[in-house]
Order: C-alpha cells, then sequence, then structure tokens
C-alpha cells in the first residue's frame, strides 16, 4: 500500500462533515448569542483544539485504547469524585470541575469510557454471552449512570446508561434477556418516578405531557421554542432576524435551544440542511462500524456513534417538544468546551478504530 | 476463536447495528416531520405568536376638535402647555435626581411624593412620566441652560381642553373628564397596553361627559393613532417599528353667539335662573344660559376635591341646568297658547267682550280665582286680555275647554317633549291629564285642574327651552325649525309646521299685535321694558306663583322667605314686525315677570340684533 496517507490516518468523509459542522456551529453561535464575538471566538479556540485531538488521537492503533480502557474509566470515575469534593455548584448542580482557567465537565468523559471498556470486556467472550458477563456490564453501567444521575445531571446519566447499552446490545444480548427488563423497568416505573427523580425532573416530565397548563412557568421554554421554530416557516428570517432568539424570548439559546434558533432564522431548508450532513456522518460511522477491522473496534464505533447519535436526537426531540426538556447540547453547535472535547475526542476514536486495518490469516 | 464463530458474531452484529441505526434515522425523520408539521403547516400560527410576543403597540392620543360660535370665535380649544417628562426607566437614583432638578424646578412635598411612587410602578416599562405639569416661561428657560445635566428628561408639549368663557358656556359645552373605556374604540390595540398610551392630553385619554362635549363626542374625538414598538422578553422596549398619526377630531360649529351670552350673563347677574334664545331662520340656539354656573376649565383639567364637594353642596346648584332642566309653570306666559285653543275651537273670538271683576268663580264648587289687580280690567276682549293680562277671561276660556284637547294642544306647541335636537339631558317637563291624575293621587281630574292651567298655573309645567321653543312658534306664526346647538354641513333644517282649520292668517297678525301691545302700549303689563331699545319686540310676560294664596296681604307674607317668591318670566320676539330672535327668561323667585325678567330678554335681543 502506498497511498500518500500511509503515515497519517485520516477520513475525508467525517473530517469534512465535522469542519462543516463546526463552521455552520459558530455561525449559528454568532446569531444566538446575540453578537456576542467573545463567546464566538473562545469557541473558536476550541473548534481549532478539537480537531488537532481528533488528529491526533486518530494516529494510535486501536489496541491502546483496548489497554487502557480500564485505566480511563477508573481515571474517569476518580474526576467524577474530585468534582463531588471539590466541584462548584451552579444552579444546584455540581458539575464542573476547574483546573486553573479550564473548567470542563467530568461526567463527558465517561460518555466514552464505558462503552470503550465494555467493548473490552466483551469483545472476546462467546456468543450469546452468560450471565455473569451481563450483570458484570449492567452493575458497571448502572454505577456510572447513578454517580452522574446524583449532580443532578439526568441527561449526561441517560446518555451514558445509553452508550454502555448500546455496547451490550451489539455484543450480543439475549432477546429474552431484553424482554424481561423492559417488562422490570415498566413494573419498577412507579418507584423510579417516586424516589430517583428530583422534583424538578417531575415537573419539568409533567409539563411535556400538559406544556398549556403553565405557559409562564415551567413549559414557556417548550412554547418558546415551538413559536420559535414555527415562525421559522420555510426559508427562515434570516440570518440575525429571529426576534424570539434576538429579543431573549427563547432560552438557553446558546446551548440546549440552539437548533430553534437555527429553525427560526434558516426555515424548513436550513434544518433540511443540518440534518443530512448529521445523517451523512452517522451513515458513515455505520459503514465504518461494519468494515472494522475486529470486534473491539466495531463494538467501540458502534457503542461511540450511537452514544452521539442519541445524544442529537435528544436535543432535537426535546426542542420540538417531543421529549421533555433534559439538558443536552446539539452535538458540534451548542456553545461548551467540555462537550466538544469528548466529541472530537469520539471521533478521534472512530476514526482510528476505523482506518488501521489488521491483515487477517484466513 | 474460529472463523466460522468470528463470521456469526460478524453477522450477528451486523444485523443489530442496522437494527439501531435504522431505529436512529426514523427518529431523524419523525422529527423532521416534527419540524415540517411546526414550519409548514403551522407556520400562520406560530408566526402570530412570534408577532405577538414582539410587537407591543401603543395608542397615540388624538386632538379633540374645537368649539367655535356661529362667528367662528374659539369657545373650546386645546391649548398647548408644557411639561417636565421623565424616563424613568433610566434613572438609577431617584432622590439624587429630585435633589438636581429641585433648584431648576420647583416640586412641592406632594409632586416628589407622586413621582416616587409611581417611578417605582413604572420604572420596569421603557416609559415616560410626567414630573411636573404646566412650566412656566421661566422654568422652561432655568430648564434649558442646564438640559445637558438631565439626560433622562425632556420637556414636552401637553394639551389642555380650555374655554375663554369657562363659566358662562359651562352647561352648553360641557366638561371632559378622563375615561377608562378608551380601549373600546380601537379593539385592535389589547386593553392592558393603553396604560402605555402616547398622551396629547395633560389630562390623559379624555372623553365629553355633558353638553355639546358628550353629544357630539364621537364627532369630536378624533381617531387615535398607534405606535408599534418591539418588545424583548423583559418587557424593555427595543426600538419603534411602526408610527400611523393620530387624526384631530373633527371642529365643531354651534349656533351660540358669544356677545349674547356674556349679555345673558350680565343681566341675570347672581340669580338663579336661565336664558334661551333662538334664531328663527334657523332653529339655531344663540343662548342656552343657566345660573348660577361652574367653571369647566376646572373641571376638565383636574379639580381638587374640596372645590369639587363645594360645588355639589352649593345650595343654588350650579350643575343643575336650568336652561334644560328647570320645571317652572308657565304662568300668564301661557295665555297666548289658551288663546289659541279657544280661537281654534271656537269657544271665543276676537270680538268677544266680557265682564272682568277681578276674580272669576268656578260654577260647580263656588271657589274664586283671584285676577292680579284687585277691581279687575272691567270689560275685557281678547287684545286687551293680553295686554292687561286678564286671569278673569283666560280662566272663565279654560273652563270651556275639553282637558283632553287642550293637553293635546300643549304638546302641539312642544310642552312635554324635549324640543332642541342635539342639547345634552334634556328635561321632557309635563304635560297633566286626567289619566296621570288619577293614576298618582287616586282623585279625579276636577274642572278647577282645568281652570288653573288656563293660567299658567296647576300641574303643567315647562322648561325654558320649551318656553323659547314656543316664543319661536309664535312669533314664526307657527312655521318653525326646530332647536339646536351644532351646525352641520349635511344636516337639513327641522322644520315644524303648527296649523289648525280654526286659527288662521288674520287670527296670527291679531295675535302678533296683540303681544306686540304687551310691551310698546301705553297699557300693556311689560310696558316698563319699551323704552330700553330702539326696536319694537313682542312678548308675554308671567309670574308663576309657588305658594296658591287668596290675597295680595297674605302674598306679602311669604315673600319674606326668598324661595317661597314668585318666579318671573317672559317670552319674546322681535324685531318687530319680521322677528328675527325668540327668547324665553326665567328668574327664580324674581317677581314680577315684566319688570324682573324682562329687561334681560331685551338685553339679549339687543346684542343679537345689534351685531
Amino acid at each position: 500500500m502506498n497511498r500518500p496517507f500511509q503515515k497519517i490516518y485520516f477520513d475525508p468523509y467525517i473530517f469534512f462533515s465535522l469542519f462543516f459542522l463546526s463552521i455552520l456551529g459558530l455561525f449559528f453561535l454568532f446569531s444566538a448569542s446575540n453578537a456576542d464575538i467573545n463567546i464566538v471566538s473562545k469557541q473558536f479556540v476550541y473548534v481549532i483544539a478539537g480537531f488537532i485531538i481528533m488528529i491526533l488521537v486518530s494516529q494510535p492503533d486501536p489496541d491502546i485504547f483496548r489497554r487502557i480502557s480500564g485505566l480511563f474509566l477508573v481515571f474517569s470515575l476518580l474526576l467524577l469524585g474530585i468534582t463531588y469534593l471539590f466541584g462548584p455548584e451552579i444552579n444546584g448542580a455540581q458539575r464542573w470541575i476547574r483546573i486553573g482557567p479550564i473548567s470542563f465537565q467530568s461526567s463527558e468523559l465517561l460518555k466514552l469510557a464505558v462503552p470503550i471498556f465494555l467493548a473490552n470486556f466483551l469483545f472476546n467472550k462467546k456468543l450469546p454471552i452468560e450471565r455473569k458477563e451481563i450483570i458484570i456490564s449492567l452493575a458497571t453501567i448502572f454505577c456510572c449512570f447513578y454517580i452522574v444521575f446524583r449532580q443532578p445531571d439526568l441527561g449526561t446519566a441517560l446518555i451514558i446508561a445509553c452508550s454502555g447499552l448500546f455496547v451490550l446490545f451489539l455484543s450480543g444480548l439475549s432477546w429474552s434477556f431484553m424482554g424481561g427488563s423492559l417488562v422490570l423497568l415498566v413494573v419498577s416505573s412507579p418507584f423510579i418516578w417516586n424516589i430517583l427523580l428530583q422534583p424538578f425532573q417531575r415537573q419539568r416530565i409533567a409539563t411535556f405531557f400538559n406544556p398549556e397548563s403553565d405557559p409562564f412557568g415551567a413549559s414557556w421554554n417548550i412554547i418558546q421554542s415551538k413559536v420559535a421554530i414555527g415562525s421559522g416557516g420555510l426559508m427562515g428570517k434570516g440570518f440575525g432576524e429571529g426576534s424570539q432568539t434576538q429579543l431573549n424570548f427563547l432560552p438557553e439559546t446558546e446551548t440546549d435551544f440552539i437548533f430553534s434558533v437555527i429553525g427560526e432564522e434558516f426555515g424548513f431548508f436550513g434544518v433540511l440542511l443540518l440534518l443530512s450532513v448529521y445523517l451523512f456522518l452517522l451513515l458513515r460511522c455505520f459503514y465504518l462500524a461494519l468494515s472494522a477491522r475486529d470486534r473491539f473496534c466495531r463494538l467501540v464505533i458502534g457503542g461511540l456513534s450511537l452514544t452521539f447519535a442519541a445524544n442529537l436526537i435528544i436535543n432535537l426531540c426535546m426542542v420540538v417538544g417531543l421529549l421533555p426538556v433534559v439538558g443536552m447540547p446539539l452535538p458540534f453547535i451548542s456553545k461548551g468546551g467540555s462537550s466538544l472535547m469528548s466529541l472530537f475526542l469520539t471521533f478521534g476514536i472512530i476514526i482510528s478504530m476505523g482506518t488501521h486495518k489488521k491483515f487477517l490469516p484466513q | 476463536m474460529i472463523f466460522e464463530e468470528r463470521q456469526i458474531e460478524k453477522n450477528n452484529f451486523s444485523s443489530r447495528a442496522i437494527l439501531l441505526f435504522g431505529l436512529i434515522i426514523l427518529s431523524l425523520l419523525v422529527v423532521l416531520i416534527k419540524v415540517f408539521s411546526l414550519q409548514v403547516s403551522g407556520y400562520s400560527d406560530y408566526q402570530l405568536a412570534a408577532l405577538k410576543n414582539k410587537n407591543y403597540a401603543v395608542p397615540v392620543q388624538a386632538l379633540r376638535g374645537e368649539i367655535f360660535d356661529r362667528n367662528g370665535k374659539a369657545l373650546v380649544k386645546n391649548e398647548p402647555t408644557f411639561d417636565l417628562i421623565t424616563r424613568p426607566n433610566f434613572i438609577s437614583n431617584i432622590d439624587s435626581f429630585l435633589e438636581e432638578i429641585e433648584p431648576v424646578i420647583f416640586l412641592s412635598q406632594a409632586e416628589k411624593n407622586r413621582y416616587k411612587k409611581l417611578q417605582k410602578e413604572k420604572a420596569f416599562v421603557n416609559k415616560e412620566l410626567v414630573l411636573k405639569k404646566d412650566l412656566s416661561d421661566e422654568e422652561i428657560a432655568r430648564f434649558y441652560v442646564r438640559s445637558f445635566n438631565f439626560q433622562n428628561a425632556f420637556i414636552a408639549k401637553r394639551y389642555r381642553r380650555i374655554s375663554d368663557y369657562p363659566k358662562i358656556f359651562s352647561h352648553v359645552l360641557g366638561y371632559t373628564s378622563r375615561t377608562d373605556d378608551a380601549y373600546k374604540s380601537m379593539p385592535e390595540i389589547p386593553r392592558s397596553h393603553w396604560k402605555d398610551a402616547e398622551l396629547s392630553y395633560a389630562h390623559g385619554l379624555i372623553r365629553g361627559r355633558t353638553g355639546l362635549e358628550e353629544v357630539y363626542d364621537h364627532y369630536l374625538s378624533g381617531k387615535h393613532g398607534q405606535r408599534v414598538f418591539e418588545m424583548n422578553a423583559m418587557g424593555q422596549f427595543v426600538k419603534s417599528l411602526s408610527f400611523f398619526e393620530p387624526v384631530k377630531g373633527s371642529d365643531l360649529y354651534t349656533h351660540l353667539d358669544i356677545e349674547a351670552q356674556q349679555s345673558a350673563a350680565k343681566y341675570l347677574g347672581n340669580r338663579r335662573g336661565a336664558v334661551v334664545a333662538i334664531d328663527l331662520e334657523s332653529g339655531g340656539i344663540n343662548v342656552l344660559y343657566s345660573s348660577p354656573a361652574y367653571s369647566i376649565n376646572q373641571l376638565s383639567n383636574g379639580m381638587s376635591e374640596i372645590d369639587f364637594q363645594d360645588l355639589i353642596n352649593d345650595p343654588d346648584k350650579p350643575f343643575f341646568n336650568r336652561a334644560l332642566q328647570g320645571r317652572y309653570p308657565p304662568a300668564s306666559t301661557i295665555k297666548p297658547a289658551i288663546g289659541m285653543y279657544g280661537l281654534s275651537n271656537d269657544i271665543v273670538s276676537w270680538d268677544f267682550v266680557m265682564d272682568d271683576p277681578g276674580f272669576f268663580t268656578l260654577p260647580e264648587t263656588g271657589r274664586i280665582f283671584r285676577g292680579w289687580r284687585k277691581g279687575g280690567h272691567g270689560k275685557v276682549d281678547m287684545h286687551k286680555a293680553f295686554l292687561v293680562s286678564s286671569n278673569t277671561y283666560f280662566l272663565s276660556l279654560a273652563y270651556q275647554a275639553d282637558i283632553l284637547k287642550l293637553s293635546n294642544h300643549f304638546s302641539s306647541i312642544g310642552f312635554g317633549q324635549k324640543v332642541c335636537l342635539d342639547c345634552f339631558d334634556e328635561d321632557k317637563a309635563f304635560v297633566p291629564t286626567p289619566e296621570w291624575k288619577y293614576s298618582m293621587m287616586n282623585v279625579g281630574w276636577v274642572k278647577g285642574d282645568t281652570v288653573n292651567l288656563g293660567i299658567g298655573q296647576g300641574y303643567l309645567v315647562t322648561t325654558p327651552m320649551q318656553l323659547a321653543n314656543y316664543a319661536s312658534l309664535l312669533a314664526t306664526k307657527g312655521e318653525f325649525a326646530e332647536p339646536s346647538l351644532a351646525i352641520m354641513d349635511n344636516q337639513k333644517k327641522s322644520f315644524k309646521t303648527w296649523q289648525d282649520d280654526g286659527f288662521d292668517d288674520s287670527d296670527w297678525t291679531k295675535m302678533h299685535a296683540a303681544l306686540l301691545d304687551v310691551i310698546e302700549s301705553d297699557y300693556g303689563t311689560a310696558r316698563s321694558i319699551r323704552d330700553l331699545k330702539e326696536f319694537q319686540v313682542a312678548g308675554k310676560s308671567g309670574t308663576a306663583e309657588l305658594v296658591s294664596l287668596d290675597s295680595k296681604e297674605a302674598y306679602q307674607e311669604v315673600r319674606t322667605s326668598e324661595l317661597l317668591r314668585d318666579h318671573s318670566i317672559i317670552i319674546a320676539f322681535g324685531p318687530m314686525p319680521n322677528p328675527r330672535y325668540a327668547v324665553s327668561v326665567v328668574i327664580e323667585n324674581g317677581e314680577s315677570g315684566g319688570a324682573v325678567a324682562g329687561p334681560v330678554a331685551i338685553e339679549v335681543l339687543k346684542s343679537l340684533i345689534n351685531e
């Protein structure tokens, strides 16, 4: 093989999709932040750093990730512990860890550590997976989920749980076990509702099912988001012209509700373009997962890209009113360094696993 | 793992990955459909909701039309004053702001307290707040020199509703006052936005409450303009999006005459009473005056509670519009109407002569009705009966009248009904019928009741407005125009005709001659006013008794109580022989009609005719 990129592991489809998304993201953020150049330039720095991290991470052989997966999980949990002990409380939640001028959300790393750890744990097990292995996997998932959930950060906790469950499912979890779990979940849902959920989380879910009950209170966000998107129409109101966004009727425009800004200012065609890029990215990941060199890589690519997709879809469903409001950024578009770094890290690992080929004996 | 196992594992992975990615694509499709339903199917609803969020329309107050007299002189106008206005939400420290501005503009403690209270309420919205109304020239000058110190305060023009004749026209013009239902005139602006209206009047959103201001409110009001602000989620105004200018209300031209009204007020003085004068050609009301009056300038632009209570509690009742609502017995001024009834029903003729011994005895009961002159007037025909105001003649004429026909006759000359086309709150007064008496007093109508009507006493009561209308009917020989105040371009004059087969043109001529002689002849009861003028006037005076007494001596006793004294009444028209104006004057407790009310009527006619 004498290809020009022989020494550099690189996937042009993913690279250009992410490049395009990042450019769009900066563009939308400029409008969503009421043309705050500080926010945009900070985000720009994160994007550059993210690309560098992605390229660096995609170079080493996937075996390294397999070997350090246990260590990575322990490290991530350690950071969460530090957050719990020293992290500042913001809006009633301890999510952030601060080192010098940089602060980041430590739970982001778990989104990567959990699926890689489980992939490593399961990749050489016989099919179907035995009960002991399932229990160990589920215990790991639940521990990580619960730690983040207690911060409290339901959105990230759910994503972490998903990331683990995706790997478990892809590695061959039996259908009968899943059926049984589903029944158990339904049976235990009153317990989850009453004991596990915080009052504000319960309220969010309640307003989701009846948004008109309290138009100026908890469901304000959903209503204003729908008004913003709906009033965008086919063509949108134009860049910086969205009244819902610019006059602050829409909440959290830079983070969770940035999709509503896009819907308002760029209309249905803008949304269509954005979703097409995401779809293209996901299809490429799907292809890489199917063509990966071994079971570990398949499981990691599958787990990470599905986690990314779940993140994306939860955000979209939330802002258009199909799901209750949970804190969940729109990947590559929303403001936020931690989320962006972990996303680039994710795709760095995906590229590494998708582009390193091993010649296998027949 | 051996190869087969690996192949099974790979196939298993592929099918499960296809399932999950399929679900993901399906979810994206669901999101896309949802977005489509919001943006395409629901577009118009959501667009409206977004506009409703941000657009904040406020009304811009229109100026009211002004009111003019028949010579084009302003009766009520909009007078600009200069007010100090602030933008409260830009003032962070209210106390230091007031401290800074105090050396420039004098502020009373009450003004400061009021401002502080309102500032708290309004500071949230980017809205104006008046700090001081009606600045003096000196204050304006001082402020402009130092205006750079006060970036959140400015001087702007606000109007007041001002009349140069605030008292004499108070009843007819009426006053304006603040209104709570201005929002009804512009349903496109939500009611809650009216508190942020851009005002043109210092007194706020106003409407007419009484008089012409009320009757022609829709005509004077104009159309409010509209300014649409863009508002953000915090309720702050971001910018002005559009502006529709208000349209000033139409000016109202009236038949009123300032000079005639002034002489009515001058000659009535501080006595209680009313004057109404009508232009015979148009029916236009030139004078409509009720005394005592009050100041509409004060009422329209904010009056202190104490002053207002004083007006309410004044025993002379200045708010009471005597010209339109005062109910007075017509007394001897009814005699021409009784004469008309007698002639048209062939009860009497001009040649009929009877003896007037000074009293009339009711045959049924022997009750005696006295005349005003002891010993009577001797032989009296109808001409003389008018001249000397013979009670005996008209009592005996009324004795022969049918009460139902007589009531109808009164109604046909405008009594017991509203006669003015555009007066505020005109009273109908009252024409009695047997039916009414039975239902009210549970006793039947007796002949004595009818006889009493012959001299304008008893149950019949009339307003000065009706008396003037009656004078106008007499002056125009039954071809009179309905009285009205306003001159409208598209308005057709509304003429009425009084006619009767038994009362022809020669009767009218004789009637005019008799009423002329009441004033102009040596024997007329109102001859005392003959020399006050250079033209000839016809008329009939009356003295309305408030208490029924049998003798002059008895009256001298009640006379000591002013409120029991007789009312003085006159109706008159001139200049003869071609009259142009008719006038009625009532002076409460003024006693002798000709001598007291007469001069007022003459002075009003003079100022109308000499123009």
